[in-house]
């Protein structure tokens, strides 16, 4: 408490030559660059964030972490992601204040009852721990909630997933920074790609406005500018849509909620934060932006939803609101990809709002496949060549879609 | 201040009104000889321009008509054709 205070990372100069230069200082860009450094003993990289990091999705997101997704290829990467939370707080000896209180899913019918059976199914046989709550249990894990017939949407039940809760975000952001920079890694804040040059096939270098830097790798991590940084610097189109989603606070309460709890039906999930505000975040605004807008009508929309499932929560006043972007795919899943078509070329976008829960163990998987050159396999399912090949994820049905097309 | 988009009969309205319709991409491409990269291109693929981008809204909550506009969707306000 009394000693100097320290910084967590140094500023390093702009070298003209990387072996890796990776787009975007958020919490992907971040933990590809740590684990670059840490499993395979790559120290010469850059991180180029145009802003501060953590100034976008990073510190944007609602802290959520879960493993209760649908699909067999997301369920086993999402797990091992939820497992790391501990190991990297350790590992980084930086408390990521990870707290597993555990997930509520609401559900308002039967269809979306049989939907979350299946979706139990699914994670026990990848030994995940999920149930089915009815609504007796689901008021004993919140006591808060309203299981009375008198709602617009009243509650049928619920899936338990006890081994999610939140991480919060800044600290990761900061956890990862010190991490990377101590193995080597330079991160230049205020920094923007303007241009990326290939040759043959190859990445040979990328332009920035404080000079031109030499590299054979180049990772888009750019979170909400990925698509568009990928179409205007490479002519590569994605399948990608930015939409802005909004989030707030209330004022401090004391504690009352014990879980993160969510419904598809009233498009809104809450959580207590360790401060003791409610933080609540609602669907997107169905059309692609670049701003970070804030609208009284998802004020309403929460204070609506809230006050009908959580009733004691009538009346209290929300303290902040904010916005973020999401890059959106038609399936709900992230692209993750590399060396195709441009050698040294690799992406990670696409991940909607999941990009927080995934963030550590992405970055292990990307820090493999660009040190390799080779697709691990738990990420070759993820490729961006499934949208031409018709082979879209399923994990559509497994969420609450938020598309464009709401 | 939130979206506002002007409907060609109904005028300007609020933005929750309506459904975006996409980047207007031009044509349905013919489907003979059509390559799965094409088609893909056509369904999914997006520009996503930071700026000014022609596209399509349907007024949902209004007199159901499908029409093109102009927005900047780095303010979200509706603009003039670019060149």
């Amino acid at each position: 408490m009394f000693r100097k205070s320290e910084r967590l990372w140094g500023k390093a100069p702009l070298m003209s030559d990387y072996d890796a230069v990776i787009i975007g200082g958020g919490l992907h860009g971040l933990a590809t660059a740590y684990y670059l450094a840490r499993n395979h003993g790559m120290k010469n990289i850059a991180v180029i964030e145009k802003r501060h990091i953590g100034f976008g999705g990073a510190g944007r997101n609602t802290a959520i972490v879960r493993a209760n997704q649908r699909t067999k290829e997301n369920l086993s990467l999402y797990k091992e992601g939820l497992e790391l939370w501990p190991k990297l707080t350790a590992e980084l000896d930086y408390n990521l204040m990870f707290y597993n209180c555990g997930n509520l899913n609401l559900a308002h019918s039967e269809a979306a009852l049989s939907a979350m059976r299946m979706q139990v199914a699914s994670a026990r046989f990848f030994g995940i721990e999920s149930h089915i709550a009815d609504p007796k249990e689901c008021k004993e894990l919140v006591p808060a909630l309203n299981i009375s017939e008198d709602i617009t949407y009243p509650i049928f039940g619920g899936m338990y997933h006890p081994p999610g809760g939140i991480v919060r975000h800044d600290a990761v952001v900061w956890g990862l920074a010190k991490g990377a920079a101590k193995l080597g890694v330079h991160i230049h804040q205020g920094t923007e790609v303007l241009g990326i040059n290939v040759e043959k096939g190859k990445i040979t270098s990328v332009e920035t406005d404080q000079g031109t830097i030499s590299t054979p790798r180049v990772l888009n991590a750019a979170g909400g500018y990925s698509a568009s940084l990928s179409y205007k610097m490479l002519g590569i189109h994605l399948p990608v849509s930015v939409l802005t989603i909004q989030a707030m606070v209330t004022q401090p309460l004391k504690p009352l909620l014990d879980h993160v709890v969510s419904s598809g039906a009233y498009h809104c999930y809450a959580n207590q934060t360790l401060k003791g505000e409610i933080a609540t975040g609602a669907h997107m605004d169905p059309w692609p932006n670049y701003t970070t807008q804030t609208t009284a009508h998802y004020i309403k929309h929460q204070a609506e939803a809230l006050s009908e499932f959580l009733p004691c929560l009538r009346g209290v006043r929300f303290m902040r609101i904010w916005g973020g972007l999401a890059d959106m795919t038609p399936d709900m899943a992230p692209i993750m990809d590399g060396n195709d078509p441009i050698e040294g070329y690799y992406t990670d976008c696409g991940w909607g709002y999941f990009g927080f829960k995934s963030a550590a163990v992405t970055g292990k998987y990307m820090a493999q496949f660009m040190a390799d050159g080779e697709c691990p396999d738990m990420l070759r399912p993820f490729t961006l060549r499934r949208f031409e090949q018709h082979r879209l994820m399923g994990e559509m049905a497994g969420t609450v879609v938020y598309s464009p097309w709401n | 201040m939130a979206l506002t988009i002007t409907c060609p009969i109904c005028g300007r309205r609020n933005g929750y009104e309506f459904r975006f319709g996409g980047e207007d991409k031009g044509a349905r491409p013919d489907e003979e000889g059509l390559s799965p990269e094409d088609w893909c291109d056509y369904t999914h693929n997006n520009t996503c321009i930071a700026g000014i981008q022609k596209e399509w809204w349907y007024h949902r909550d209004g007199c159901g008509s499908w029409f093109t506009i102009h927005r900047n969707t780095i303010t979200n306000l509706e603009a003039e054709a670019t060149a």
